[in-house]
């Protein structure tokens, strides 16, 4: 008879799928580390085959080999990805605008990164001044003032698990003269701790579990740029007149009358908020009661619902917010004195 | 008592030696594809140094039999390491098995039960041992190889 003897460890499946054949809940408990970043860092593989044959004498014996050991060294590597949608709208001038960006360890070890950022790198419009970095220390993606850790190098550098990902917000301010549709890029750095460089330098002993540590594909320094993009409104007014004498002609005199037309034109991208058109009744004029229109419509000398009133000096038309792109047309008549 | 205590003394030595005529050691080594003299790549074995995810491993076994009468029935079983992929094997006679060691066979003839009650083919990946079985015997003082690859996990 041959007996071909089972290794100890047979029993213990180590594939999900083998898992799954037997057990769906096995498969539950014992679910291997489907991780991206692979083998723990610090794990030791050991190999040990058996072997059986017949003894001359009849009957069958067994024999181990040695246990050989290979342990996994660790590998360096960070990604770093820009989290906006779209570029971030933003205007000149303002402070704290957000970036969001996520740090993400591709090695298979516990490793801290230094973060950094790029504002001058070209490439772009304006440079945005970059007031702070932020870890989303609540992790939930969201920004929140006084809440969130304002990172400062070598004091905070966030150590993240194999696959672990941080949000990381940069702030920064907006050049006041940023002009609209300009565009300004900053880059988010993160490098590992332990080292960087080229693909396959190692770090004696610097590894998790007293291995080396390899400098993987991404070189261990990883970055992404951000966008924001201004928008900026601008209004133009053009004052007109016509003149309409007693006599049908267009004479000034005393007696004319005076059609004043005030055309505000909002440019640029965006919106103008509050805009409102005032303008002083000429001296030698008399303000004809009644005369003032918004787009053609007759609006109150009151100050009173309508958007328009007669001071007694000058005429005031409020148009709210005026988006970039249309034109507001306001009209008054005055009499010559 | 005593005479069996005796017995038990002249037959010890003897089954320790009959136990060691075949002795099997394991070795790894990683492949790394490098320039060859030709400039050429070429796939070399070299000792393992540094290891990490993606690495491509060669585990070798070697047996030798170092008694005076050949060894018949020569059967080899190799778990494959947890955190290793097996990959392959270039010697011939392999036989492996998707569950653990329960059953056996070519590759391409295993399948893989999931967990919607169908199954599917089984892959390299899926590979929890590897088997060989000499069909002749090791002769006195003959010796070999086999190995199988991996990929670190």
């Amino acid at each position: 008879m041959r007996y071909q003897a089972t290794d100890a460890k047979s029993s213990a499946f180590r594939k999900n799928a083998a898992l799954a054949a037997v057990s769906a809940v096995a498969a539950g408990v014992f679910a291997s580390p489907a991780s991206a970043a692979g083998t723990p860092a610090g794990t030791n593989i050991t190999n040990v085959a058996t072997a059986t044959y017949e003894l001359p004498s009849g009957g069958e014996t067994s024999v181990e080999s040695n246990i050989v050991t290979l342990r996994v060294d660790e590998l360096l590597d960070v990604s770093v990805a820009w989290g906006d949608p779209a570029d971030v709208g933003t205007s000149p001038g303002l402070s704290g605008q957000l970036l969001k960006f996520t740090v993400t360890n591709g090695g298979n070890g516990p490793e801290s990164f230094t973060l950094g950022t790029i504002a001058n790198g070209g490439g772009d419009d304006f440079d945005p001044v970059v007031t702070a970095i932020v870890l989303d220390s609540n992790a939930n993606g969201a920004f929140d003032a006084g809440v969130d850790t304002v990172y400062v190098p070598g004091t905070n550098d966030p150590q993240l698990a194999p696959d672990e990902s941080l949000t990381v917000f940069v702030l920064a301010v907006i050049p006041a003269l940023a002009g609209d549709g300009h565009r300004g890029r900053v880059d988010l750095i993160a490098v590992a701790k332990t080292g960087s460089g080229a693909p396959g330098a190692s770090f004696a002993g610097l590894g998790e579990g007293g291995g080396d540590a390899v400098v993987g594909a991404t070189g261990a320094d990883g970055e992404d740029d951000g966008y924001y993009r201004v928008a900026k409104a601008s209004v133009a007014f053009v004052k007109s007149a016509t003149v309409a004498d007693a006599f049908g002609g267009d004479a000034t005199a005393p007696g004319s009358t005076i059609t004043y037309t005030l055309a505000a034109t909002v440019s640029g991208t965006g919106s103008l908020a509050n805009l409102r058109v005032s303008d002083p009744v000429p001296a030698g004029t008399t303000y004809q009661a009644g005369s003032l229109t918004l787009e053609g419509s007759a609006l109150t000398d009151a100050a009173d619902a309508d958007a328009g009133s007669f001071t007694g000096t000058a005429i005031s038309v409020g148009l709210g917010t005026v988006a970039a792109g249309t034109t507001r047309t306001v009209t008054f008549q005055v009499k010559i004195d | 008592m005593k005479i069996w205590l005796a017995l038990f003394a002249l037959l010890a030595p003897a089954a320790a030696f009959a136990a060691d005529t075949v002795s099997l050691t394991s070795k790894v080594f990683v492949e790394r594809v490098k320039p060859g003299a030709d400039g050429k790549p070429v796939t070399v074995r070299e000792a393992p140094g540094v290891v990490t995810p993606g690495d491509k491993l060669a585990f070798v076994l070697r047996y030798r039999n170092a008694g005076a009468q050949p060894a018949t029935g020569f059967v080899l079983t190799n778990p494959i390491p947890p955190s290793v992929a097996f990959t392959g094997t270039d010697d011939a006679g392999a036989v492996v098995s998707v569950d653990g060691g329960k059953s056996w066979g070519a590759l391409a003839s295993l399948k893989i039960a999931q967990a919607d009650g169908t199954s599917r083919p089984a892959v390299a990946a899926d590979v929890t041992h590897i088997r060989w079985a000499l069909a002749r015997p090791i002769a006195a003082g003959a010796a070999g190889e086999l190995s199988f690859r991996g990929v670190v996990e």
